[in-house]
């Protein structure tokens, strides 16, 4: 046994995941087989000895690479993925509300010494903390924090806006106090900039929803040109076919399909609230004409694009099915929703029947129509004649 | 009756032509919205059949209207159109148009309507009066109190407009409500005529509203 096979049993030197401030510390104790603890001691007292400790650190943090990272650059970018996988890190210290409160001390600093009169000490250098640890704060928050999942968006925003309160309020604090012009300049500067501060995610936010607002309204112009176009083309060569060929025969009916999805698409606007009674109606009436030489024309008022109502809709389906066999040609739908109701009339122009012959076992009328509608607490009543039949349906709205 | 059609499609012309009855003499084709001027200006035919969607002008058939607007006493205007969209036709409605059919119609269809355009009454297809009923608030109850009103409709209007919204035709509301043919055209007239005069509404902001809701 040899003490060689010592150095590869060593763990690599990497900086953990779950670190403290930046797992500088950390990492170079595991790699040693130290305790965090000393390690940190040891780095202090470096530090003391001319900043060299602080040197060290700095150059630890920016050249050791955080477990899991890729360690070579061609690797990284051979494969990105690998580096948003392991972007995860987890940071004890508040970075940022550190910052912000280094930023406060000095910031309170200076306006007590700004205010107190005609002592010696420098005022510049105060302000000077102030500012760097504020935009510190800010800076880190939006850069440095992103890759931990325990600060969030609302965390950012403290952060921001405390750090903006700060400075305005060392900025107005040391304004009037301040008869030489180096020091009321800067502190002016220290003002607008927690003004800067405070608003920029503000202004930010607003003009990307400028952008994103004007690009919407590029799309909905595209449409809408679409639209035109396809209007002055597609659907009067539709209609045209449609006339010329005649309500029953298959060509008006494929035409008629064809006119409706493209309507539908056309003229769709927001997008309908799915299961409404229009929706559902029109949808019914388009498959209908498919299978059937008919032509529905469906029209709504009120707003029957907020009811949804299982029963009317397929009692509607039902009346409006048996328009399409027993007497094609043109159906009119009518929906309208009031305050008190939604009523539904389907007419057609057929030969009309006796509601009162129809045979027991022909059950569409009477049980999915008038029965439907009755337990549904609603009404359904038949009209019928030579000039063709109309079934009306109506639901309570407080039903729906 | 003298008729001037106006339509950008040639094919859509000459298949309209064709199917119309023989009490029409199409005395002129128009395909813009400029020809269309000269034409009516020239031949001041009884109905010019009105497509609302014309090529090259920022407002179409109401676009035509508005510059032929002197003539509407004489000349009356009936607005075809492929579109469902409520600011077209309520758009040629409120700038003179006396109805609104659409390109689906038959010929026999488009030769009433003309007829009923030329001997000074309305035109109102289901889908409009769908459009009118919304746009008077009928849904909410409102009603007009008295007969000079033009921002609600009266009663025996909005049941014409349901019946008709119904696909009812002008001789069915008639004997559904018992009363006769022409008093179903002065109703449907009335309401025309609120339509173009109303101020209670503009028609975009209602449109808006109904998307809304």
């Amino acid at each position: 046994m040899t003490t060689g096979a010592l150095p590869l049993a060593r763990p690599a030197l990497v900086r953990p995941r779950r670190m403290l401030l930046s797992g500088v510390a950390a990492g170079v104790a595991a790699h040693l087989g130290l305790r965090p603890g000393g390690v940190r001691v040891l780095f202090v007292v470096l530090a003391l000895c001319g900043g060299a400790g602080v040197l060290l650190y700095v150059w630890l943090w920016a050249f050791v690479p955080l477990a899991g990272e890729a360690r070579s650059a061609e690797r990284a970018v051979d494969r990105p993925s690998d580096r948003d996988a392991g972007a995860i890190v987890e940071r004890a210290v508040p970075v940022a509300l550190v910052l912000v409160g280094v930023a406060g001390v000095a910031a309170a600093v200076a306006v007590l010494v700004g205010r107190t009169p005609a002592n010696g000490h420098p005022l510049v250098p105060g302000i000077v903390e102030s500012v760097l640890a504020g935009a510190g704060a800010v800076a880190w928050s939006l850069v440095g924090d992103r890759r931990d999942p325990r600060y969030n968006e609302r965390y950012a925003r403290v952060v921001r806006t405390t750090a903006g309160c700060v400075l305005i309020g060392e900025g107005v604090l040391l304004l009037p106090s301040q008869p030489s012009p180096p020091t009321a300049v800067s502190a002016l500067l220290v003002l607008l900039l927690g003004v800067v501060v405070l608003l920029l995610p503000r202004a930010v936010a607003w003009w990307s929803g400028v952008l994103a607002e004007r690009s919407a309204r590029e799309r909905e112009a595209q449409r809408a040109e679409i639209a035109a176009h396809l209007h002055d083309s597609v659907l009067q060569t539709l209609a045209i076919i449609q006339n010329r060929a005649g309500p029953q025969s298959e060509i008006a009916r494929l035409a008629r399909a064809q006119e409706r999805e493209l309507r539908d698409w056309l003229f769709a606007g927001t997008d309908p609230f799915a299961g409404d009674v229009a929706t559902e109606l029109r949808g019914i009436a388009a498959a209908l004409e498919l299978d059937h030489g008919v032509r529905f024309e469906v029209v709504t008022v009120g707003d029957v694009q907020a009811i949804a109502n299982g029963p009317l809709v397929a009692a509607a389906r039902e009346a409006m099915l048996n328009a399409a066999r027993h007497a094609g040609g043109d159906v009119s739908v009518y929906v309208e929703a009031t305050v008190e109701s939604v009523d539904v009339f389907v007419r057609d122009r057929g030969p009309g029947f006796d509601p009162e012959r129809v045979p027991e076992s022909r059950i569409g009328i009477r049980e999915s129509i008038v029965g439907r509608m009755e337990r549904a607490g609603g009404r359904a009543t038949v009209r019928s004649g030579p000039e063709g039949t109309e079934v009306h349906l109506s639901a309570d709205r407080s039903a729906t | 009756m003298r008729v001037l059609l106006v339509d950008d499609h040639s094919i859509f012309r000459s298949g309209l032509r064709a199917d119309l009855g023989p009490s029409v003499e199409v005395v002129g084709e128009a395909a813009t919205a400029d020809e269309a001027v000269r034409l009516v200006e020239e031949l001041r035919p009884d109905v010019v059949l009105l497509d609302v969607h014309l090529p090259g002008s920022e407002g179409g058939g109401a676009e035509v209207l508005r510059r032929c607007a002197g003539l509407l006493g004489s000349v009356r205007f009936l607005a075809l159109s492929v579109s469902d969209s409520a600011e077209d036709v309520v758009g040629v409605i409120r700038a003179g148009a006396r109805g609104y059919i659409t390109k689906s119609s038959s010929g026999a269809e488009v030769t009433r309507a003309l007829e009923t355009v030329a001997s000074g009454d309305a035109v109102f297809s289901p889908r409009l009066a769908g459009f009118v009923l919304d746009a008077f608030g009928v849904a909410h109850g409102e009603q007009a109190e008295s007969v000079d009103e033009l921002d609600r409709l009266s009663a025996r209007e909005r049941e014409v407009m349901r019946l008709i919204a119904r696909g009812y035709a002008y001789k069915e509301v008639a004997a559904e409500l018992f009363i006769s043919i022409k008093t179903v055209e002065t109703h449907v007239s009335a309401v025309l005529r609120k339509l173009q005069l109303s101020s209670r509404h503009e028609l975009t902001a209602w449109a808006l509203e109904r998307k809304l809701l």
